[in-house]
């Protein structure tokens, strides 16, 4: 486990790379995080997919966007298009580094909708892999905006301001973030040059249930459901956080195998 | 202000990211932030790196970690309950500063667990010269059951999720339905020690002038309710002037409101500068001899 900062020298983003245990390694994977509450209670979850990655023969990247965790910047001067970027460039760093043609991304949450995005605008992208993913920009300010509304107990964290920002559990999404986001929709983005697209879900849900039928045509397409149940947004009294095993182990096995073919 | 990666101790390395100001107004001087819980370095809301960053922007050198096996740091193997690896990893930190830096006074910030540690650390290290606790031990006063009661009673909200439990229209927690083996909760088991050892503890820290900042969210409610509680529950501590604190009623635990995030980063900075006045101060003046005469 190796943290540095990368990319620009006046606003470096954080990123930890794990170097594989096969000196050859010929994939690597690049991770990309949830955002919010979310972010901080997969954090765990990513760094145990990272590690477990790794052990396998994976050499891996997780960093943070722009505006959030260690990265430079703050989260109200920052837009989804420039998430993008960051991605971009963590993808290419992470090639750099370890000294490979292609890479795959695994998107948690809102790191899918970045995550699909950039791979649709890349050509040594080999897989992507996208964990509960949030299914548009749209939703996830509809959702969290309906969140906040049903909590009206805690309405000092959990508001929407006059300028229109969005304040969630500690974490603010203003409106140039928001009008950026909702210009990101999975629905009709499918990357189509990508050879491998997984969808993996932790439970049934209908954003779920509709990526899966707008994208079931594309035969490189598949979703597999591994049953490991939480609010990935739920904010824990005791400081718990999600560590989803099944699913952690279901993502390291599918590139056991890879690695093995 | 710029950041670095730091990896300190061998073989399995601590995470830290040092925020370096422009231009250190206290050279022989740092701040360090712990984690609370198994929260990552990052803090509660990012709030450690908003202090660390605000701190830096005003001159203090500011360092954030993960200790073993939390966030980026890698686990350590060994027999240490949290409080003995904890304090052993912060005097680690410390004296990876000292070596390397030079730097032999060090304030430490710490929430909840964290600021268990910190206390730890301050009681057997006298290089700790500040202390920022949030949400630390705290005890219970006549005035805090008294506060306590009239709140339960008067308080419409109360009798209505009284009444949501009793008919069981309160839903569970988000974590009720989750397996165990999907979650992890911190191991750590906060128990408050006897008030008396705190009291014990607080004076000896007080007697070598470590100046203290105490924050209270409305977090602990069975435990803190209002503003001189700290104060009024230790009777028996000569603060000699070191003690600061402020409760913050409309905060929870994890600092999740906007406006309470901006007047504790407001509050811990003030409180920071206000060490370096005092220091810039007694480095300007004159000698005592010269003083006298003067």
């Amino acid at each position: 486990m190796n943290p540095f900062f990368f990319g620009n020298s006046k606003a470096p983003l954080y990123g930890v790379y794990h170097q594989s245990d096969q000196p050859s390694a010929k994939h690597g994977v690049v991770l990309c995080a949830a955002f919010g509450q979310e972010y901080m209670r997969s954090h765990r979850a990513m760094r145990q997919l990272a590690t477990m990655l790794s052990r396998v023969g994976v050499p891996v990247l997780r960093f943070d966007y722009r505006g959030t965790g260690d990265s430079a910047g703050d989260i109200e001067e920052t837009t989804a298009q420039e998430w993008l970027e960051d991605l971009n460039l963590a993808i290419d760093e992470l090639k750099d580094t370890a000294n490979l043609q292609s890479v795959s991304v695994i998107g948690l949450r809102l790191g899918c909708l970045v995550a699909t995005h950039v791979c649709k605008s890349r050509a040594d992208i080999t897989k992507l892999t996208l964990w509960d993913p949030i299914v548009s920009g749209t939703d996830y300010i509809a959702e969290l905006t309906s969140e906040i509304k049903s909590q009206p107990q805690n309405k000092r964290s959990n508001f929407i301001a006059p300028d229109g920002t969005l304040h969630y559990n500690g974490f603010a999404i203003n409106q140039e973030l928001q009008n950026s986001l909702n210009a990101l929709n999975l629905l009709n983005s499918y990357p189509e040059n990508v050879p491998e697209v997984v969808q993996i879900i932790s439970h049934n849900n209908e954003r779920f249930t509709s990526l899966q039928k707008a994208w079931n045509e594309y035969s490189s397409f598949t979703c597999h459901k591994i049953d490991a149940p939480g609010d990935w947004n739920y904010v824990d009294d005791n400081g718990g956080i999600l560590l989803p095993q099944p699913i952690i182990q279901g993502i390291v096995n599918q590139y056991k195998m890879r690695e093995a073919a | 202000m710029r950041e670095r990666v730091l990896r300190i101790g061998k073989p399995q390395a601590l995470t830290a990211i040092a925020s370096i100001p422009k231009t250190n107004v206290a050279e022989d001087k740092a701040t360090i932030i712990v984690n609370s819980g198994v929260m990552h370095h990052i803090g509660t809301c990012r709030m450690s790196v908003k202090i660390a960053r605000k701190l830096a922007l005003s001159g203090h050198l500011s360092l954030r970690f993960d200790f073993s096996g939390i966030g980026d740091s890698t686990p350590r193997s060994g027999t240490q309950s949290f409080t003995e690896s904890a304090s052993s990893e912060i005097r680690e930190v410390m004296d990876y500063l000292e070596k390397s830096k030079g730097i032999k006074k060090f304030t430490l910030i710490g929430l909840c667990s964290g600021a268990d540690a910190i206390y730890e650390s301050a009681l057997n290290d006298s290089r700790v010269t500040d202390l920022c606790q949030i949400d630390p031990y705290c005890y219970r006063t006549p005035r805090w059951k008294f506060n306590y009661w009239l709140s339960r009673i008067t308080s419409p909200s109360h009798w209505l999720l009284f009444m949501k439990y009793r008919t069981g229209l309160m839903k569970g927690s988000s974590n009720t339905d989750i397996g165990e083996d999907n979650i992890e909760l911190p191991t750590y088991i906060r128990d408050f020690p006897p008030r008396e050892e705190i009291s014990t503890g607080l004076n000896k820290l007080f007697e070598r002038d470590m100046r203290l900042l105490a924050l209270f969210t409305n977090g602990q409610p069975k435990h803190y309710n209002y503003e001189k509680q700290f104060e009024e529950s230790m009777p028996d501590v000569d603060f000699k002037g070191l003690f600061s604190t402020t409760y913050y009623p409309d905060c929870t635990h994890i600092i999740a409101e906007p406006d309470q995030q901006a007047l504790i980063i407001e509050k811990i900075a003030g409180w920071a500068g206000a060490t370096e006045t005092v220091t810039q101060a007694v480095n300007n003046a004159p000698p005592l001899e010269e003083a006298a005469t003067a």
